[in-house]
């Protein structure tokens, strides 16, 4: 189960997560699995390999926002560079990017 | 300002969050419930969905931008383009800079970044932007009309000062503009339709006011103010617009607009006084339905003192009965000597002060604010009592007649009236007359006809009273429910000096025969008028020529004369 103190270990910065939820733990918790949520990834890379990538970007841009506001960190940094990309349109080889995406949010969700 | 929020801000608002993302979403709700009731959509049009069914309560939209479907930046151009909806103030929700800018370009209050700030910024961001936005409605409920949206009289003096001192060389006009008979229409049709008179007044003096660089409002029931740019002919320009925004049915009945316009104001004069001067023009055509517009001069002032003092006294006047009803009698000239027929009664005031008043004089004045109803009915009262007074002193009755308006006519309680007032006074339906104006008839003359139709049937004689000022045609005519014509004295004051004129009654005559009907020829002054009348075979004449109109007692000579003639011809 992921703890606040699990969720800095992992690098978040849950103060500031916190700070957004009233610095209600129980409250902040229960939006946490939230943003691990392994289909909305999966949707993410399927768009992405498809070449949709004004979609993926609506996608990536969504996902940015819950990891920014819940300050999930290492896999904000991922997404956020991930959709600077896709806003921009860039036809470029999402894979690292995609196996980076996993890694981090792997990490997490054996955790949940 | 600060007062009024420490007071009206202790309620809960009540605020819409619109994002697509369920964390989002939760984490503003929990932000924000402790002090706002919190109503959620995860999209655009449930979003417009709960706006529309909320606009009355709904303090502000908390709007994600980038949604699937119908994103934050559609929400928000629907609202803009709604005169309602725009009054809602929108906070966006976003990550990106260039968002922001071009989301407050399209109308959009605020915006909170994501991530987002730390609670307490959120709620304060949340509390100005409701706060602005309260005070922004305050203000204009309280400078603008609600009926109409014109600013309301205050907040346009202050406008029309300001706007000498941005343009302190332009030549400026000031226009009252007023509704003519609006409380009698209002009494007529009902308020609602008073109501969307003036709101359709409203929209064409905004419109014109736009047109011609100027600006407007309702200073009060039926009345405008305009402050234009000199050069511009208002009341024909003005009219022209109205006639655009006029609904069919306000078209039907004739609604007539009167201007009063001073010129090229005079800078020294506070804007207060300017349109008072506007007013008074406005005033001074009161009644006076051939003239459409006025242009101030400095006696209207004097003239409008001497009004207002007869409003001022009528009241007074009534209770002392001040208020005089005299006789003039009408003679049938048929058989070889006049004959004493009927009476016209008209009422003159005698006022302590100002001393013997035409009717021509507080007439218009009476009308125009209402108070002629009294005052009419007070004559017909006044009149059955004296009807059934000489019956009962002479032995035979002389009928008198009354004037009755088309306002009175187009009252429902009007023939529940005459029919109290002649039960009131003993007198029959048949001992009593009735003089309805020919221009009485011009106007929703089916509902005219239809009430004159009762009357006569319950044994009423009707008196078309000044045939020839209004717009009769003869086929008309035939259809009319009238027993008598009274001529116009127009018609009757040059019979001696023109041809034509004889011609024209001659003509009338005829007509009058044809549809069975007696003829009065009123405003007769001298023995050759009389003689020519007596030839044309006019029935009846009233004028200087036998008597002025006189107080009771004196018409009792008349009726005397006549009952030593009967006796005569009975000898």
């Amino acid at each position: 189960m992921l703890t606040i103190e699990k969720l800095d270990e992992l690098g978040c910065d849950t103060s500031d997560g916190l700070k957004r939820c009233m610095d209600d733990r129980e409250f902040y918790l229960s939006l946490v699995p939230g943003a691990f949520d392994k289909k909305r990834y999966e949707a993410l890379e399927k768009k992405i390999n498809e070449g949709d990538l004004k979609n993926a970007f609506e996608d990536a841009h969504a996902l940015k926002g819950v990891l920014s506001n819940l300050a999930i960190t290492p896999l904000f940094d991922v997404i956020n560079r991930m959709t600077e990309l896709l806003r921009a349109g860039e036809k470029v080889d999402y894979g690292p990017l995609i196996a980076e995406m996993w890694e981090v949010q792997k990490k997490f969700e054996i955790n949940l | 300002m600060d007062t009024f929020f420490k007071d009206v801000f202790k309620f809960k608002r009540r605020v819409l969050v619109v994002d697509d993302e369920p964390v989002n979403r939760r984490m503003l709700e929990k932000i924000l419930s402790p002090g706002y009731e919190v109503l959620l959509a995860g999209n655009g049009d449930e979003a417009l969905n709960v706006i529309k069914r909320e606009k009355k309560v709904l303090s502000v939209v908390l709007l994600d931008l980038l949604m699937p479907g119908t994103d934050g930046y559609e929400v928000l151009e629907i609202m803009q383009k709604d005169g309602e909806l725009k009054k809602i103030p929108v906070i966006v929700l976003t990550s990106d800079t260039s968002a922001e800018v071009k989301s407050l370009k399209m109308g959009a209050a605020d915006f909170i970044p994501k991530p987002y700030d730390v609670a307490d910024v959120i709620l304060a961001r949340i509390e100005k932007t409701i706060q602005l936005f309260e005070s922004i409605k305050i203000v204009n409920a309280t400078e603008l009309d609600p009926l109409t949206g014109l600013y309301n009289k205050e907040y346009f003096m202050e406008y029309a000062r300001s706007y000498d001192r941005y343009y302190p060389d332009r030549k400026m006009d000031a226009a009252a503009v007023n509704i003519n008979r609006f409380h009698a229409l209002n009494e007529i049709y009902g308020r609602s339709f008073g109501d969307e008179l003036l709101m359709m007044l409203g929209r064409a003096i905004s419109d014109y006011a736009g047109r011609s660089d100027g600006i407007a409002c309702r200073y009060d029931a039926d009345g405008y103010f305009l402050y234009v740019p000199s050069g511009h002919d208002i009341p024909d320009e003005l009219s022209k617009v109205i006639a655009d925004h006029e609904t069919d049915d306000m078209r039907n009945i004739h609604i007539r607009v009167r201007f009063g316009i001073y010129p090229d104001v005079d800078r020294e004069y506070d804007v207060l006084r300017r349109f008072d001067c506007a007013l008074l023009a406005c005033n001074s055509i009161k009644g006076d339905y051939k003239e459409r517009a006025a242009f101030y001069d400095s006696s209207m002032h004097e003239r409008e003192a001497y009004s207002e003092r007869l409003m001022a006294d009528m009241e007074k006047g009534l209770a002392d009965r001040q208020f005089m009803v005299y006789y003039q009698p009408k003679f049938d000239i048929q058989g070889d000597e006049p004959v004493l027929s009927s009476a016209e009664a008209l009422v003159r005031w005698d006022h302590p002060a100002l001393g013997m008043i035409s009717p021509v004089q507080f007439i218009p004045v009476f009308e125009e604010n209402g108070m002629i109803r009294r005052l009419d009915r007070y004559v017909w009262r006044e009149a059955a009592r004296q009807i059934a007074e000489w019956k009962k002193e002479f032995g035979f009755t002389i009928p008198v007649s009354v004037n009755v308006s088309r306002i009175d006519l187009m009252e429902l309680s009007f023939i529940d009236e005459i029919t109290g007032i002649m039960e009131e006074a003993g007198i029959t339906a048949g001992e009593y007359l009735l003089e309805v104006t020919e221009s009485a008839y011009t106007e929703d003359s089916d509902r005219i006809i239809d009430v004159v139709k009762k009357l006569r049937s319950l044994g009423l004689k009707i008196e078309m009273d000044d045939f020839g000022t209004g717009y009769s045609s003869l086929n008309m005519l035939s259809s009319l429910p009238i027993d008598v014509l009274k001529l116009d004295r127009g018609f009757i004051k040059n019979i001696h000096r023109s041809e034509k004129d004889l011609k024209m009654v001659e003509l009338i005559m005829d007509i009058a025969e044809y549809l069975d009907l007696k003829v009065v020829a009123e405003g007769v002054e001298n023995e050759e008028q009389y003689a020519l009348l007596k030839k044309a075979g006019v029935h009846l004449i009233q004028g200087f020529y036998f008597s002025r109109p006189v107080p009771a007692p004196e018409m009792e000579k008349f009726i005397k004369e006549r009952l030593l003639y009967a006796d005569d011809r009975k000898a």
